[in-house]
């Protein structure tokens, strides 16, 4: 892109700026997972207002460009200024700190709303000279005086520096609070240096003189060839005072002169816009970085294997869990196997059911009474068997009991087992700890009572409803069973009615009672077939049921922890998505800018 | 006493206060002590210990001190009275202290171990540029009637340039030193933030000083002192010590012939000065006695200041501890519903069993027994079959290892998992992380199996005392035990007897004998399991006392105290702050003059 010297081109970036500081402004509001420390945020939020006030500042035909005075107390700011103003416009005086009140010194013909708000509460000092039409320069409080509200004014001014005139004393040019002000400037604004008082550094009988050991110091930040002028300001204001254009007396080397001519005509339109692009530029620059270092990493390859050992521990987790729970279900294992044995013979009809009936009641006739009986003592509440028990009430009551004893301590244990574990595949520990910390939470009570329920019907279901090969060996001994009693029954009837009328023996009461020995026989033979072929034994259901209630429980612990890390990780993604975004189109803007700063020679009023 | 024990204690003290100081300096929150400790391991060093030592009060020390530029090396010369020091306009030019030894000393340096710390006297003259911590001694041309003839002049390099971060330790290894101190502020320094807080420093320590503005133009001289007391003598802190009110001298911007000829010329100048220190120290005995009594309060006071700089570890620690804390209670609590609850300790049946077997009767007794125990048969049966059908079988009980190893395990992943969360709150955290990372699981773990093992051993020891109590009672005590034997059979008798009489003739009706002798039987067995259940009972209650005692207590103090062990920072920071105060009120003791 060529550039056009009369087009209006920092006015088309105000527009930009705008758009780039309401993108950090939305960025910051919006709720991220991934931290943002404190120094970023507040880093952010400054660059923030600082691109709206560049914004503002630009959005004009001609710009003004703010040169600022900066130095620690005594070190001639304001007598530097008057010099500068040819007049009395600030306060100097002997006692310090002199200066509290910044002065602004502006053309008459620039408006003083055009200034930055921050400026606008100043005092003003208005002038008519022409080569600074389009300058705004600017005394400050000093920076290290024992009065530490100046430094606060100070603070909040600098932003609206363009330039900043980086004035030393003999005594001050190589003081640490000044400096260290600099160094944190410097990467936004321009600088020139003024090392005022000349005439106290001229006499040098050992070591360096001051001019060349700011030099040095400046080299070694990155000044190779900065603008330093060595000036003795109150020389100037004593002559102007006595109405003599130039002061007697001067010391060699002198440059006052030489500052108010580069004031004056060496910052030319063409400067102004470069050091204003440059401004701008250095500004996104630093936008740029702060995004770069805010933006979160992809966790993914992470929340992969965090998620392959979390299912190992969730499996472990489920195994413990479900003995803990069987353990618990020990104690009524034997209204479990009651209640699964009347289940298993509904299919049973007419005799055969009614003998098993009969032979169930007896056999739990013991755990039916526990509970009825007085002085047995009992665990948890009243079991209701057989074929009226509550299965949700008896299950809720063992996985409460479980609950109470061990699960509750084993899932906040569990919890910071997966952190750990977490930590150790390279997870950022603060994304998950809330989460994980919250499932534990949960009405796991609610779970384990909905895992054994479930797994006690399947099973159930299992038992009385058989597939392949046992449906049929049910089936049969099922029919086999129905029908064998009866006709034993009838054929033994009609065999002793045949004896008696055809045999016509006499009738004994051996004879008589055939049919019921007959068919009791039978009936118990059907029974015995029925316990060999259909058992109903604690030891076998018990491991059916484990088995289903660890798959129970570990689907639920799955459910609940296994998504964390991913869904963490798709978050964090996102937000990166999001600082990338915001990151290309900062460097869009940035190379936008970066042709004009090219345009002019200002890079001596930047290090590297 | 070891005449040397005072020197250990003075190098002690003097490292402990660095120590600490260098710890205050990596915690930016504590940065503020830095400066306080650093002024009070010189004061131990310079003071105290030579104090201690009996070293003689001269020569005195006046240190002049100042920003950069002041005009500090200008205010040496006028107090030496000739141009000795290098002045020039480089700020920060001068980089270690510079002693001016009056001619009158000879060569009689002071020269007390561990004098001036960590600063090594240059055996030839260099520049005063020379940035190393170091110092030199300048000695002094003779000269008739100097009126500062006791007191060796320091020329010290300035605190407020950028670079001063590297040398100021070399500042306040003098300043500590002094007897009476300069103060140098020129027209431009003399109400910047920086030299005030020194000045803050040097007059909180206890030190007379004497202020020197320089600069300003003559005519404007009275003016200037005005605001100078006005802006900054009137907004003094505190001293530890009773010092004077700030007296205030001053050499205005003079012409360089005059501040090359202070004897001549710039004696208008210097004599006020002169006598303003003079003032100060009437004898050297005085002054000196006030350098070490006000370093010795000042210490005292900084003494009491330390908790400061360690409340946050110490909060941090207490924070650790209580972490360590609730696991245990986590730890107590499963072991009490997971293993306690549900164990039935079966040793106490047995014992039972025992108690009945030794009622039974002896000798020729037997036969009588076997009698009545065939007699109540019918009885047994029948109750065996009732109880085996009414029992709930009881649920499985886990072992007490894997209890307390499961335990064991969630209490150390809650440690981990508590350290990661809080990793950047506080370097203690992060230290515990380390620690999980090299092996504090596997030295945890050895610990708890060990002190299990110990567990294990008391606990079968316990249960074993306390299940053969009741047999043993009744062993060593035969007449207790016939007198029950002889009751219960005395019982038997006399319920058979009753129905005998009262149901003559024989009859089926006889056959009552049967549950009434075993009715007595059961009654007898209820007590017997009433009195070993109240062993069991007890048992159970002071097992987890035990088990607290023997395991988790322990395991809680070595957890409590990791962090403060194996060298770590926080150790040696428990055992400075043990160290220091006694040090200080020792010495404070040792410095006092005989009355």
């Amino acid at each position: 892109m060529s550039i056009d010297p009369q087009q209006p081109f920092l006015r088309t970036l105000a527009p930009l700026l705008r758009g780039l500081e309401k993108q950090l402004r939305t960025w910051l509001d919006g709720r991220r997972l991934y931290p943002v420390t404190m120094v970023q945020r507040a880093e952010i939020e400054g660059l923030a207002d600082d691109l709206k006030r560049k914004a503002d500042a630009l959005d004009v035909d001609r710009p003004l460009l703010v040169v600022m005075l900066m130095g620690g107390t005594g070190v001639g700011k304001s007598t530097l200024m008057n010099a500068l103003a040819g007049a009395s416009v600030a306060q100097a005086s002997f006692t310090r700190p002199t200066t509290r009140d910044p002065v602004v010194y502006f053309h008459n013909t620039v408006k003083p709303d055009r200034l930055d708000p921050a400026l606008r509460l100043c005092r003003f000092a208005q002038h008519d000279r022409e080569p600074l039409v389009q300058k705004v320069i600017v005394d400050t409080p000093d920076v290290d005086s024992n009065d530490l509200a100046n430094r606060d004014k100070l603070k909040e001014l600098l932003p609206v520096a363009d330039v900043v005139l980086y004035v030393g004393s003999q005594e001050k040019y190589h003081d640490q609070l000044g400096w260290e002000l600099f160094k944190e400037q410097r990467q936004r604004r321009a600088f020139a240096f003024v090392l005022n008082k000349w005439d106290r550094c001229v006499d040098a009988e050992k070591g360096l003189r001051p001019d060349a050991d700011l030099l040095r110091d400046l080299k070694a930040e990155g000044f190779e060839n900065p603008r330093l002028f060595r000036t003795t300001a109150q020389l100037w204001v004593d002559a102007e005072r006595n109405g003599e254009a130039v002061p007697k007396g001067l010391p060699d080397g002198e440059q006052f002169r030489e500052l108010r001519d580069w004031l004056e005509a060496g910052l030319t339109r063409l400067e102004i816009e470069a050091v204003k692009a440059r401004g701008v530029g250095q500004l996104i620059a630093q936008a740029e970085a702060v995004i770069e270092s805010v933006k979160p990493p992809d966790l993914s390859p992470q929340a992969a294997k965090v998620r392959t050992a979390w299912e190992a521990v969730l499996a472990d987790e489920a195994a413990a869990q479900a003995d803990v729970l069987i353990s618990t279900l020990e104690p009524y294992q034997q209204e479990v196997e009651h209640h699964f044995s009347v289940r298993g013979q509904q299919n049973f009809w007419g005799l055969t059911a009614g003998y098993l009936r009969a032979t169930t009641k007896m056999k739990y006739l013991g755990s039916t009474l526990r509970d009825k009986l007085p002085g047995v003592p009992r665990l948890g509440s009243k079991v209701e068997t057989p074929d009226d028990w509550n299965l949700t009430e008896f299950v809720q009551n063992c996985s409460r009991t479980a609950g109470e004893r061990v699960l509750t301590q084993r899932l906040s244990a569990l919890a910071n087992r997966l952190l750990v574990e977490a930590d150790q595949k390279g997870f950022p520990l603060p994304l998950l700890s809330d989460r994980t910390t919250d499932t534990t939470k949960l009405d796991w009570e609610q779970r384990f009572t909905r895992g054994l329920i479930e797994s006690l019907t399947e099973v159930e279901n299992e038992v009385t409803h058989p597939v392949g090969w046992r449906k049929w060996v049910r089936g049969g001994l099922t029919l086999f069973a129905n029908a064998l009693p009866p006709v034993v029954l009838l054929g033994s009837i009609a065999l002793v009615l045949y004896q008696l009328f055809v045999n016509t023996e006499p009738p004994s009461l051996a004879m008589m009672l055939l049919p019921v020995y007959a068919t009791l026989a039978t009936l118990v033979f059907v029974h015995v077939l029925i316990m060999v072929f259909l058992p109903v034994r604690w030891a076998s259901i018990r491991e059916q049921f484990r088995g289903r209630l660890q798959t129970k429980l570990e689907d639920e612990l799955t459910r609940a922890y296994l998504p964390i890390p991913d869904e963490v990780a798709a978050a964090v993604r996102e937000e990166k998505r999001q600082a990338e975004g915001l990151a290309k189109e900062t460097r869009q803007v940035a190379e936008w800018v970066d042709e004009r700063e090219q345009a002019a020679h200002v890079a001596e009023l930047y290090g590297k | 006493m070891d005449p040397h024990a005072h020197r250990q204690k003075v190098r002690q003290l003097a490292d402990d206060l660095a120590w600490l100081e260098d710890h205050c300096r990596k915690n930016a929150d504590l940065a503020v002590h830095a400066a306080h400790l650093r002024l009070a391991a010189a004061l131990t060093r310079n003071v105290i210990g030579p104090a201690a030592d009996g070293q003689p009060a001269r020569p005195l020390f006046a240190a002049v001190i100042g920003g950069a530029g002041a005009g500090k090396s200008t205010v040496v010369n006028f107090l030496v009275g000739a141009v000795v020091a290098d002045a020039n306009p480089q700020a920060g030019f001068t980089r270690h202290p510079t002693a001016f030894l009056p001619a009158a000393f000879g060569t009689a340096w002071p020269s007390h171990l561990g004098f001036l710390g960590p600063l090594q006297r240059l055996a030839s003259e260099q520049p005063a540029s020379l940035d190393q911590d170091v110092y030199q001694v300048k000695k002094l041309d003779p000269k008739p009637d100097d009126p500062l003839a006791e007191f060796v002049v320091w020329d010290c390099p300035d605190m407020t340039t950028w670079a001063s971060a590297n040398y100021v330790s070399r500042l306040m290894e003098v300043v500590a030193v002094a007897d009476v101190v300069v103060y140098v502020a020129s027209d431009e320094r003399y109400n910047d933030e920086v030299p005030t807080q020194f000045l803050h420093l040097v007059i909180q320590a206890g030190k007379p000083v004497v202020c020197c503005l320089t600069k300003m133009r003559e005519a404007d001289t009275a003016a200037l002192v005005e605001h100078f007391r006005q802006e900054v003598l009137a907004k003094l802190p505190a001293s530890v010590g009773d010092i004077p009110a700030l007296p205030v001298a001053t050499i205005p911007n003079i012409p360089p012939e005059v501040r090359k000829d202070p004897a001549g010329d710039g004696a208008k100048y210097r004599v006020p000065l002169l006598n303003q220190i003079l003032a100060l120290a009437p004898s050297a005995e005085m002054a000196r006695r006030r350098t070490v009594s006000n370093a010795v309060k000042y210490l005292e006071s900084a003494g009491d200041g330390l908790l400061d700089v360690a409340r946050r570890d110490l909060t941090e620690l207490d924070n650790w501890r209580s972490v360590v804390a609730a696991g245990k209670q986590e730890f107590e609590q499963r072991y009490r519903t997971e293993y306690l609850a549900g164990e039935a300790f079966r040793r106490f049946d047995k014992t039972r069993e025992q108690v009945l077997q030794m009622l039974e009767l002896p000798g020729p007794g037997k036969f009588v027994s076997a009698a009545l125990a065939l007699v109540r048969k019918p009885y047994d049966y029948a109750r065996q079959f009732v109880m085996k059908t009414v029992t709930r079988p009881a649920p499985p009980n886990l072992s007490e290892q894997a209890v307390c190893t499961a335990a064991m395990e969630a209490w150390l992943a809650k440690l981990q998992a508590e350290a990661l969360r809080r990793g950047g709150q506080h370097p203690l955290w992060k230290q515990v992380t380390h620690g999980f990372d090299a092996g504090l699981k596997a030295q945890a773990t050895d610990l708890f199996a060990q002190r299990l093992r110990a567990l294990e051993v008391k606990e079968t020891d316990e249960l074993d005392q306390m299940a053969r109590a009741v047999p043993e009672k009744l062993a060593n005590n035969p007449v207790l035990l016939n007198l029950l034997r002889g009751g219960i059979i005395a019982a038997d008798v006399a319920v058979i007897v009753l129905i005998v009489v009262l149901l003559w003739p024989p009859s089926w009706w006889w056959l009552l004998i049967i549950p009434a002798v075993s009715l007595t039987r059961q009654v007898v067995e209820w007590v017997v399991k009433a009195v070993v259940d109240a062993g069991r009972n007890k048992l159970k209650a002071q097992r987890a006392a035990l088990a607290s005692e023997q395991l988790t207590t322990p395991l809680a103090a070595w957890l409590g105290d990791w962090p403060t062990s194996g060298g770590s920072s926080l150790e040696k920071l428990q055992a400075v702050l043990r160290r220091v105060p006694d040090a200080i009120r020792e010495l404070a003791g040792m410095t006092k003059p005989n009355p």
